[in-house]
């Protein structure tokens, strides 16, 4: 059994100095979020959310969905406005599904590279989830340097899966398509599969 | 000259005999004219009607063909198109919910409903979200038990403040604000201490200010509140008074007009180190008594009779109440470390009809998991020592479990718990528990 009691609830000090404390960040939210980078939006997604529960699929909710669950993560995990913007940047990105223009050339293949810097693609949408050393930063993320890792498949087979986006078994994340970076080009894909090549063939 | 009339007669004969012939002709020929005059109206008739079907495919196709240019933009402004990318008010629901089986030593088997917990989200712009999450749970007796876990009304001050008013989370340590969720959990079980009514503070009604920002190379982040703060508990047995337990639950009005302060303060080194501050402090007093340690069902004659006697509240003094804690977890890959250790600190009172010594309620876990590479098996281990005012409620407990990830937030776990408690009571009970949790 409880027996309880009341008592007046008086405004403490302490109240009136928090607020005080606030009054200088009055006046600086912003009218709309301004557009977010989406490599570094991909790695702040696996540098923080994995540190509470397992990563969820970049491509699991619209992206309204995914608008108020990264400002409701924001508050959870600390983050700030920029890497709430950046995080966004990425999921909106990775649920732009490569469409193929019907006026697009056909037979793509890593001849085109052409002039296009594999490195600098890698290190911009790649590295966050396969890490420098290619060996993959989270779970799921395959192991570039392994013999019998995703370079043992044909060009044709890699293309494919960087176009349109992979999720290899046991991996609790898809990458989306173009890694999320959709203004890659075809010559981008190609010259950034010689480089993946190059780097960390056997 | 003359022609003789016989001659006449006999000519005229003669000459239309000899004309019959090329009438015949000539009408030959009109029939074959008219014949190929007839063909070729029909023909023309033909031409007109294949002229005219023609026209109408011709109009046809003026009608419902584009150029290529026209296809091209087309084609881009699909591509671009999105009907929910820019509404400036949002709605969604997520939320968990989970359901399971529990078999332990002294209890038999029982499945268990476990809870439903819808997380509701409004927010207009970035400028505002109210979030609230419901927690529905079926009690033992059938009842259906409802809570308002947390409801805030979130103000994105800047990029690095946030101010939250309403009932929220307590910001002490990690497992209550962010991993008790049972799809996040990676056990079916709360480590003993980190429950409701144990050594960490569970939820708050006030205001708090919390964000994050870089530091050099390193990252942030940060929660400051001010709250009702917790009540306490009572208990009067054998005629005497001791403290029983902090009602660290937030209260919808202050009650014993007592506030606490607080916060957290973490730092991440590098990005899968996090390594977290907690302290709060100030004070609380005793508003409710619980008579002879049990519960309505349990109570007997002797407690009826105590509770005849007990001495109703007065002049209660305010106690001490302080909180100090760290956590920190360290991701790797597939491997996750995690540890948190609070200790809710509540000092002596020496009026009122509860004063009484002082008490500390103290926890401590530290858990690993580790997910198997290219598999959807998850191996945890946890480790936990609860230590409190009270022999009956200490608690030391191993668990074990194994995780089976159908996906990121559809989770199916197994786990065995090794309690050390008081004998014979349920703080000592070993248990097999089951679980099915989903994050939605």
């Amino acid at each position: 059994m409880k027996i309880s009691t009341y008592s007046n609830a008086a405004l403490s000090a302490r109240t009136l100095l928090l607020f005080s404390l606030l009054l200088p960040l009055v006046g600086n939210a912003s009218d709309r979020p301004e557009s977010g980078d989406y490599s570094t939006g991909a790695k702040v997604w696996v540098e923080n959310c994995g540190r509470c529960h397992n990563i969820r699929d970049a491509r699991e909710l619209r992206d309204d969905q995914w608008f108020t669950s990264v400002f409701h993560m924001r508050i959870r995990a600390g983050l700030t406005g920029q890497e709430t913007r950046d995080t966004l940047a990425f999921l909106t990105a990775s649920n732009m599904p490569h469409r193929e223009s019907i006026f697009a050339k056909k037979g793509v293949s890593a001849e085109v590279a052409g002039k296009a810097d594999g490195q600098a693609i890698y290190n911009q949408t790649c590295i966050a989830c396969h890490g420098s050393n290619g060996k993959g930063t989270l779970p799921g993320a395959p192991d570039f340097t392994s013999s019998d890792g995703p370079l043992a498949k044909s060009d044709d087979v890699l293309i494919k899966n960087i176009t349109y986006g992979f999720q290899g078994p046991g991996s609790p994340m898809a990458m989306p398509a173009k890694g999320g970076n959709t203004d890659l080009s075809d010559a981008d894909i190609g010259a950034l599969l010689a480089y993946i090549r190059e780097q960390f063939g056997r | 000259m003359m022609i003789p009339k016989t001659f006449a007669r006999q000519a005229l004969p003669i000459a239309i005999a000899l004309t019959l012939p090329m009438t015949a002709v000539a009408d030959a020929d009109y029939d074959a004219l008219k014949r190929q005059v007839e063909q070729l109206q029909q023909q023309l008739l033909q031409v007109q009607e294949a002229l005219k079907q023609q026209d109408l495919k011709f109009t046809h196709i003026e009608e419902t063909t584009i150029t290529r240019d026209e296809a091209i933009a087309l084609e881009q402004k699909v591509n671009a198109a999105s009907e929910w990318r820019d509404p400036n008010t949002l709605i969604h629901m997520s939320g968990y919910a989970d359901v399971g089986y529990v078999d332990g030593d002294n209890q038999d088997g029982s499945f268990v409903a476990g809870s439903f917990s819808p997380i509701f989200h409004f927010q207009y712009k970035d400028l505002v979200m109210m979030e609230a999450e419901l927690e529905y749970e079926i009690e033992e007796d059938g009842e259906t038990e409802t809570n308002l876990e947390y409801m805030t009304i979130d103000w994105f001050v800047n990029d690095y403040a946030t101010l939250v008013g309403g009932k929220f989370l307590s910001p002490i340590g990690q497992f209550r604000q962010n991993l008790h969720p049972s799809w996040i959990n990676k056990l079916p079980s709360a480590p003993p201490g980190f429950g409701h009514d144990g050594a960490a503070p569970t939820s708050e009604l006030g205001v708090q200010l919390r964000g994050g920002f870089p530091l050099g190379k390193m990252r942030s982040n940060y929660a400051i509140y001010l709250g009702n703060g917790p009540e306490l508990i009572a208990e009067f047995e054998d005629g005497e008074f001791e403290l029983d337990g902090i009602d660290a639950e937030a209260k919808g009005f202050d009650n014993d007009g007592e506030q606490v302060w607080g916060g957290r303060f973490a730092i991440l080194p590098f990005a899968g180190l996090e390594i977290g501050v907690s302290a709060a402090t100030g004070k609380a007093t005793v508003t409710s008594i619980e008579v002879g340690g049990h519960d309505g069902e349990e109570e007997d004659e002797h407690d009826a009779d105590e509770e005849a006697g007990a001495p109703e509240l007065h002049d209660e003094e305010a106690r001490d109440y302080d909180v100090f804690g760290v956590d920190g977890v360290f991701h790797y890959k597939a491997f996750t470390l995690r540890g948190e250790y609070v200790k809710s600190k509540v000092g002596k009172a020496t009026t009122g009809a509860t004063a009484s010594a002082s008490g500390d309620w103290e926890s401590w876990y530290t858990q690993a998991s580790f997910l198997i590479p290219n598999s959807k098996f998850e191996a945890v281990v946890r480790y936990t020592d609860f230590d409190t005012p009270h022999d009956s409620a200490d608690q030391e407990q191993w668990s074990v479990g194994v995780n089976y990830l159908f996906s990121s937030n559809f989770i199916g776990k197994i786990a065995y718990e090794l309690n050390d408690g008081e004998k014979d009571s349920t703080t000592d009970d070993d248990r097999w528990m089951i679980q099915l949790a989903y994050g939605f």
